[in-house]
């Protein structure tokens, strides 16, 4: 238990480092930080315009109305916030460092590898925009009456959502010391978070059933605003519990495999 | 004359040639990067409005069938790979990190070299989209493609992307001010996406919003060419033409302005 603090202490003074360095690099670049917030604010635009704009038109897109589709689309807005601001920058790091053989400075770090190489770059200009999908997601998820449970496992939930996005992705980038140019694998990664941002009933039944079983990232979504809106029991937080752990011990092992693939610039 | 014709067109023509060969030296990587994110955009499209039709109580809605609808974005993912595809990023680039004096010394400019490019990637798109609308044809995707409107809509489109480009020009060349441009970019992207029918046909939009929309140039961009295609745009070709050309000239005049006031401020790599 104690060795198990101390290696928690150790990683979490490592990624204090991290987000010192990152706060200090963005800071540099001030301009920046008012750009990145209207790139987020016409995404969220954008994409709360389209469902708002559906639903002129049409009473329910499959089981659900206009506020519960809303509710989901805040949700998923909110684990890409998250995702945009700590992570998505490290899957473009890693296929440079790739192509040019600089990930030497990762592997020789006294951490485990896939710690600094995903857990290091951020973008910091990002978090401004951080509050924008959790006011739509309170909004809405006070007009479809959430319950007090609910409201304290949401931000849970949200959690297990970027967790899950973030290792299948993982397990995806490992592709990239199998090819030449890895920015081709980044893109199949933005297509999937393309897929997850829709609920899973919109989907067509083998559509569906790869994407929740074999590549689970339908579950980011879907599983736990289904859960909340009580139409699926907790079982399907059960399966997105599962499919974390699953797609884990597989980053694990193929991870490995991959390492064995990489060159660096001086071998 | 004819002498001074033939060197210029000769330096286009092989800049063309090598922009092509680069391109394509990534093929698998050109095919995810242009080709799967519009591809897979149209299969969500196509399954959300399968979705939506299913529970929907009306066959039609604003105006568009099924059939129409599923149609209507086939039509937009084959003018986004047209119009869309190039950007600004390499450009941008040479300019932030200071590679851009070999164009300033060389007989062939900075903009002559990037709107080469440009073309290189259009006829690489464009041969893409040969191959897509025969696909798309014969899986019964495209009902009401004809000859004459298939033509007019690429040769519209084309300028379309011509647009883009100057578009794409206009903020890259920025990159003599901010260290970043793509966020730029981005934005415009998105914003140009959803206020040009490429998300959703404009019909679906409030009617204050659609008439607004029709004084700026976004839905010329997507919109009005999809209908072309569909061979059921109400307006004149003609006209739509001209708004886009008159944006053209307006983006190459700033441009140019941009680029002489920029141009000053440019520090070469090593110097």
């Amino acid at each position: 238990m104690r060795k198990c603090l101390s290696f928690l202490r150790y990683y979490l003074s490592v990624y204090r480092r991290y987000i010192s360095n990152n706060v200090a690099r963005a800071l540099s670049f001030r301009i920046n930080f008012i750009l990145l917030f209207f790139v987020d604010l016409a995404f969220y635009g954008s994409s709360f315009g389209s469902v708002s704009f559906i639903f002129d038109h049409v009473d329910t897109v499959g089981p659900w109305s206009r506020q519960e589709f809303l509710f989901f689309v805040a949700f998923m807005m909110a684990v890409d916030q998250i995702h945009m601001s700590l992570f998505m920058m490290s899957f473009w790091e890693l296929s440079s460092d790739l192509r040019e053989g600089r990930l030497d400075f990762s592997l020789l770090k006294p951490t485990g590898i896939l710690f600094p190489v995903f857990f290091r770059h951020m973008r910091i200009g990002s978090m401004i925009a951080f509050p924008v999908p959790w006011v739509v997601m309170w909004y809405f998820g006070s007009e479809i009456g959430l319950g007090f449970v609910d409201w304290l496992c949401l931000p849970l939930f949200v959690v297990l959502a970027v967790a899950l996005i973030l290792v299948v992705e993982i397990l995806l980038s490992a592709a990239m010391f199998w090819t030449f140019e890895g920015v081709g694998i980044n893109f199949i990664r933005m297509q999937l978070q393309s897929i997850s941002r829709w609920p899973d009933f919109i989907y067509g039944y083998l559509f569906q059933k790869t994407f929740t079983f074999v590549i689970p990232v339908l579950l980011v979504g879907s599983a736990p605003v289904h859960y909340l809106l009580g139409s699926s029991s907790y079982m399907i937080l059960v399966a997105m519990l599962m499919a974390i752990l699953v797609v884990s011990l597989l980053v694990n092992i193929v991870w490995k495999i991959a390492l064995r693939r990489y060159e660096s610039a001086s071998s | 004359m004819s002498n001074v014709l033939q060197r210029e067109l000769s330096k286009w023509t092989q800049t063309v040639q090598i922009s092509s060969a680069n391109f394509l030296a990534y093929k698998g990587d050109v095919l995810l990067q242009v080709i799967g994110p519009a591809v897979v955009f149209f299969l969500i499209k196509y399954q959300l409005w399968s979705s939506i039709y299913d529970f929907a109580d009306a066959e039609v809605i604003k105006g568009y069938t099924i059939q129409s609808m599923i149609e209507y974005q086939a039509w937009v993912m084959l003018v986004g790979f047209i119009s869309q595809s190039y950007n600004s990023r390499h450009l941008a680039e040479d300019i932030r990190l200071g590679r851009i004096s070999s164009y300033l010394l060389y007989p062939f400019e900075f903009w002559h070299f990037h709107t080469a490019r440009f073309i290189a990637f259009q006829l690489i798109q464009l041969s893409i989209v040969a191959v897509s609308v025969v696909a798309l044809y014969i899986s019964g995707f495209l009902p009401s493609l004809t000859l004459s409107h298939f033509v007019i809509g690429a040769l519209y489109t084309s300028l379309i992307g011509l647009l883009w480009f100057s578009i794409h020009f206009a903020l890259g060349i920025l990159a003599f001010w901010l260290d970043e441009t793509w966020m730029l970019r981005v934005t415009f992207i998105i914003i140009a996406n959803f206020f040009s029918g490429a998300v959703l046909p404009l019909e679906l939009f409030p009617d204050a919003l659609r008439s607004l929309l029709y004084l700026l140039p976004f839905p010329y961009m997507t919109y009005v060419p999809v209908k072309i295609f569909m061979g059921v745009y109400e307006g004149s070709v003609l006209y739509a033409i001209s708004v886009v050309l008159l944006w053209i000239t307006i983006l190459s005049v700033l441009s140019r302005l941009i680029w002489a006031r920029g141009i000053r401020l440019y520090t070469a790599a090593g110097m």
